[in-house]
């Protein structure tokens, strides 16, 4: 079952118009994304509002590493870059791990803004990282697919993987560990579970999974500069994909970021002078009308039970 | 004597600063609300002085208590109907994100109403330096740094002396037991949020007269202002003034010493440091302790 829905969603490119294909990449990108930073932010509940930060690392690490020493291998470059990118975010992530993950709440959250701002300044004026003036990435074709087309399939395998990685994850004993953290850090110390080492291990593999996303957005787009990748509305979005959807589902990042992409970007595409009013009013009826996201409206009913914490 | 310099201008840019950061502050001491919109209220101040003085002729100084005024309105309706109903019915950090969805709201607003151009405001006392030995200083920038101090003394003294005061900083220590004396405490909140929505305006008419300023800016000031807390401490006036001048001296001193890229750069490291070594900043948060 699942494996025909599969291959229907790959061969969804071939059949609809190109907009529409960027529209389900886009969807799929969001999904990933969702999904890498519900790791931590949904399962252990430590909300990064700056995973931006891993989307901008990965992109330019596996961009300097294929521009500078893959030149003339584009294929095996981006299979290299992708390793390269995760590699540098899970290292960069470990850095900062143990300290940062001592700050609770909004100070963990606004910690990771001020170390995506940081990265980014250094990327946009150390000349070395060619942030201001632009990295081109070099161009993948493949098995003849258009690129939109071959963009496409790449982040739905991509999409795949970090659905089962989270999978895994969560229903693991890791997982349990992770929720004992998210609803009562003290206790579930008191209780032996390793919660140090969870939060660590879960911060390494969100951040690597984001940076081998980012490093796939990156070529998609094909030119990449500071302002570009290192978006703060990623961060965001990462976060309201989840609660749109559901926070600390696995499904909740898919219903997310479909219906917010579909929303922004079909429904209102055609409504730019207003187009950031409408999402941000939706943001503020999302949250009010919805609490637990669209699984808890399934489960609860519209304006429905209370969730608190 | 540029060391001089450079001080004095940080000190100046430092009290506009802390005036834009109390307000948020003082939310997020009081209800442990973080409001991303902080920043565009600073912009609706900013633009609201550029109206009445591209309108009518009034110093954008003396249009403050106007300005003040509109934005404690629409600071205590915007927490009464929605923050509060966030905060009841999702969590401290999904209100954050109500917040962020408002702050896109006005900024979309802004742009519509008064277009996305750079504007400034240039008061008939401007373009005269004062100069001393070997510093130059701006009337313009002095007038800014005098008025944002009174103000935050004012505002010290509202929350230490006036009845008001008390009542907030009641509320902010323990709701219940301010509920259990008789203090109506959802009222409380919308009056906290009407200060600091009020004193949010009065920075951005003071900085209209200072920088040049454009809506996408809100983000910008949203960020001072929690640099600023996170360098002095939370929910106090003396703690927004402490951050306020390091951030603003730090910021001048950045952009001479090493580069006029860096500043920003510099002060988000400086966040994420202090956040690590000194979570509760210089002064310690005025109402709780924090973890």
């Amino acid at each position: 079952m699942s494996i025909v829905l599969l291959i229907v969603a790959a061969a969804v490119p071939f059949m609809v118009m190109p907009f529409y294909v960027r529209v389900g990449q886009l969807i799929l990108l969001s999904a990933a994304l969702g999904l890498a930073w519900t790791l931590l932010g949904g399962f252990a509940g430590y909300w990064s509002f700056g995973h931006a930060a891993f989307i901008g690392l990965g992109a330019f690490s596996a961009g300097l590493f294929e521009t500078e020493l893959m030149k003339g291998q584009p294929l095996l470059g981006f299979g290299l870059g992708l390793i390269v990118g995760g590699v540098v975010c899970a290292l960069a992530a470990a850095v900062v791990a143990w300290p940062i993950l001592r700050l609770r709440g909004i100070y963990f959250a606004v910690a990771m803004l001020g170390v995506s701002q940081v990265l980014a300044e250094l990327t946009n004026n150390v000349d070395v990282f060619k942030g201001s003036m632009g990295l081109v990435l070099p161009r993948i074709a493949a098995f003849g697919l258009r690129p939109e087309a071959l963009f496409y399939d790449v982040l739905l395998i991509a999409t795949v993987v970090v659905g089962c990685i989270a999978f895994a994850i969560k229903n693991g004993r890791i997982g349990a560990g992770l929720m004992a953290i998210r609803e009562d850090e003290d206790t579930a110390r008191m209780l032996g579970v390793p919660t140090e080492r969870y939060k660590i291990m879960m911060f390494i593999l969100s951040a690597a999974l984001t940076g081998a996303l980012g490093v796939i957005y990156a070529h998609s787009l094909g030119y990449i500069t500071t302002s570009s990748v290192y978006r703060t509305e990623f961060s965001l979005n990462m976060i309201v994909y989840n609660l749109l959807g559901g926070m600390g589902t696995l499904v909740g990042p898919f219903l997310g970021s479909a219906v917010m992409v579909i929303l922004t970007q079909v429904v209102l595409g055609r409504l730019l002078s207003i187009h950031m009013f409408i999402t941000g009013a939706l943001l503020v009826l999302l949250v009010l009308a919805a609490p637990k996201g669209i699984i808890g409206l399934f489960k609860g009913g519209l304006f429905g039970g209370r969730a608190k914490g | 004597m540029l060391a001089i310099q450079t001080i004095a201008d940080g000190l100046v840019l430092g009290g506009l600063y802390a005036l834009s950061a109390v307000g948020f502050s003082l939310i997020f001491g009081v209800m442990g609300v973080v409001n991303l919109s902080h920043g565009a209220l600073v912009m609706i101040g900013a633009y609201l002085a550029w109206f009445v003085w591209h309108s009518l002729g009034v110093d954008p100084l003396l249009a403050i208590p106007v300005v003040m005024g509109v934005l404690a309105v629409f600071g205590y309706v915007y927490q009464r109907v929605l923050i509060q109903l966030a905060v009841d019915r999702s969590s401290h950090v999904a209100s954050m994100l109500v917040t962020f969805g408002v702050a896109l709201m006005l900024r979309n607003t802004l742009v519509l109403v008064f277009s996305p151009d750079l504007r400034s405001i240039t008061p008939s006392y401007s373009g005269h330096p004062l100069v001393l030995g070997s510093i130059v200083l701006d009337p313009v920038r002095l007038a800014a740094l005098a008025a944002s101090l009174v103000l935050l003394g004012a505002l010290a003294m509202i929350l230490q002396r006036s009845k008001m005061g008390r009542v907030i900083r009641a509320t902010a220590q323990q709701e219940l037991a301010a509920r259990l004396c008789g203090v109506n405490a959802h009222h409380i909140y919308g009056l906290t949020f009407a200060v600091s929505a009020a004193f949010a305006g009065a920075a951005g008419a003071i900085l209209g007269i200072v920088l040049p300023f454009s809506p996408p800016d809100e983000g910008l000031w949203t960020l001072n202002a929690f640099v600023v807390v996170v360098l002095g401490g939370v929910g106090s006036p003396a703690g927004a003034l402490v951050g306020g001048l390091v951030l603003g001296v730090m910021s001048t001193g950045t952009s001479q010493l090493i580069g006029a890229a860096f500043p920003n750069a510099m002060m988000f490291a400086v966040l994420v440091l202090m956040l690590l070594v000194r979570p509760s900043g210089l002064l310690g948060n005025a109402f709780a302790g924090s973890r």
